[in-house]
């Protein structure tokens, strides 16, 4: 749902600057000059909050507002001044009439956003261009941490990403960077003293900048209490220390809503290609397999008939890894798409060892692998 | 209540210097410095050399009076590009209404802020709507009733004049 929020101004000043205020989020701003186009709009738009100045030609704040409390079908518009009449007296009489807020001009764009934020469920706009789309775009990660050695496991970890990790040691330099510029992705250490974690945790959560931003809680595996109250508050997503980074990642891109498929597939000119990581645990099985129905229906519609799974740079098989492998080429079957497999003398000879992968076929390269399609040999011996 | 001559000069200049100082950090990110003369005897009269916007805002109460401020052409576009968000070359596109607007919307604010804290000792007024004046070849006299201060800030090197007109009023 659009929010409507009506900035009753004669200055065309401020009405410009409440949009520049309000342009990353998602609501639209009606405007009007003075009361009596003011009512007019609330009455034909009724808009979800009203930002009402006093002193204005025609008809001012006052009477407007009183005109507003008298109509039954506007009265329960929220209203906040936004004036700058700002003394004692004036803001007790007009708080007497029904406000919601006052705020005194000159006034930040900041805190006009978070008093609005406060009245109405103020989202970002979702295709805003700061935010990565694809796992390839740069982000900016915080990580709210007082162990330098977390710190630079994570830095050192996600180095081959694009992603660039800030290190903070305390809450405080924590809410300032959040202010600085966006960040988008937190990671807190839920170790920090104090219960600081689950402080800073709510004080993000109350920012409008960072209101929907993903946080993560770093925590020892076997803290089970700190878990079990990230979990409560809403944490998005916990990583457990001893950290798995490409599990880490796997979560971060997940959180971020990045699209990983391109990591896994690729389409070349004849053939799709799907190539395995060198740790292919849980996480990662998991996020290849949800983009492969896809990723085949979308290669199938293009014209495409072969598939290449390309596991060179696995190290181990493992019995989730294997049922993937079976459920892949099961997926292949079912609309017809050849498909052969790549793989090390390491991966041959592992799959020697289960029943269901024996029968297994591998091409040293892909070229081999590209080649195997015209024999009338079938890739799966 | 007393009469405004009764009122030590050090209140209008820390009132109006606080207003000053307030709107243009708050809007405009920038520190506004009483230049020297505000210590000495205040200038009785502004003179223009070059092309200025003077925003003028009325407040109306117990006190009457007027503060206007005087900004050179290009620091009223600046001041105007910066609250609007907008590059000069906009700026430039949308005319002088748009900078009038701005540096009325200025005003208002170092206006507000003034009277609010006259309305908090206790004289309570109202404000009137902003006006601009522009030009080079303009004086702006008092009648003889009223009380005159001028004071001057120096904003990331261009001048602000505040002239601070009154009377008692109601």
């Amino acid at each position: 749902m659009r929010y409507k929020l009506l900035t009753v101004d004669d200055s065309k000043t401020v009405r410009i600057i409440v949009k520049k205020a309000f342009k990353l989020y998602d609501c639209e701003i009606l405007e009007a000059a003075n009361g009596v186009e003011g009512l007019a709009i609330a009455s034909k738009e009724t808009p979800d909050v009203i930002l009402l100045d006093v002193t204005m030609p025609v008809m001012d704040g006052i009477e407007m507002l009183t005109k507003l409390k008298s109509d039954a079908a506007l009265k329960s518009i929220p209203v906040v001044m936004l004036t700058a009449e700002g003394g004692k007296d004036n803001v007790l009489k007009i708080a007497k009439i029904g406000v919601r807020d006052y705020i005194v001009k000159p006034f930040k764009e900041d805190l006009l956003v978070q008093k609005i934020g406060r009245i109405i469920d103020l989202k970002p706009i979702s295709d805003a261009v700061t935010k990565a789309k694809s796992v390839f775009d740069p982000a900016t990660l915080l990580v709210v941490e007082d162990k330098p050695a977390i710190l630079a496991q994570i830095q050192e970890g996600l180095k081959h990403t694009p992603w660039v990790i800030q290190g903070v040691t305390t809450t405080g330099e924590a809410i300032d960077a959040c202010g600085r510029a966006p960040v988008d992705l937190v990671m807190i250490s839920l170790s920090l003293p104090d219960d600081a974690a689950f402080t800073l945790f709510r004080v993000l959560r109350a920012n409008l900048k960072t209101k929907y931003t993903p946080i993560f809680g770093l925590v020892v595996k076997t803290d089970a209490l700190a878990q079990q109250q990230a979990q409560q508050v809403g944490f998005t997503a916990l990583a457990t220390k001893p950290l798995d980074l490409s599990e880490l990642e796997a979560k971060i891109a997940r959180a971020m809503n990045l699209d990983t498929s391109e990591r896994y597939f690729r389409t070349e000119p004849d053939v799709l290609v799907m190539k395995l990581p060198e740790n292919c645990g849980a996480t990662v099985v998991n996020e290849v397999a949800s983009h492969l129905k896809a990723k085949i229906a979308e290669a199938v519609d293009s014209g495409l008939n072969k598939a290449v799974f390309d596991l060179h740079e696995v190290k181990r098989l493992d019995m989730n890894l294997i049922k993937f492998l079976l459920s892949a080429m099961q997926t292949c079957r079912e609309v017809a798409l050849q498909f052969s497999l790549v793989g090390s003398g390491a991966i041959v000879a592992e799959c020697k060892a289960y029943e269901d992968t024996r029968s297994w076929h591998f091409h040293e390269t892909l070229e081999e692998a590209r080649a195997s399609f015209q024999k009338p040999a079938a890739a799966v011996a | 209540m007393p009469a405004i001559q009764d009122i030590p000069e050090t209140v209008f200049q820390d009132t109006v210097t606080k207003a000053v100082q307030e709107v243009f950090s708050t809007m405009m990110g920038r520190p506004a410095v009483p230049v020297a003369s505000i210590r000495g005897t205040p200038p009785d009269s502004v003179e223009l050399e070059h092309p200025h916007v003077v925003g003028t805002v009325g407040f109306i109460g117990v006190i009457n009076g007027l503060i206007y401020l005087y900004l050179s052409v290009p620091f009223a576009q600046e001041c105007a590009g910066h609250l609007l968000g907008m590059s000069p070359e906009e700026l430039a596109e949308a005319g002088d209404e748009v900078v009038n607007d701005a540096i009325g919307e200025i005003t208002n604010m170092t206006v507000g802020t003034f009277k609010n804290q006259l309305s908090d000792r206790g004289f309570p007024c109202r404000l009137t709507i902003p006006s601009i004046l522009r030009g080079s070849r303009f004086s702006i006299e008092p009648i003889s009733s009223a009380t005159r201060r001028i004071y001057r800030f120096d904003i990331g090197g261009h001048t602000l004049t505040a002239d601070l007109l009154m009377q008692t009023g109601e």
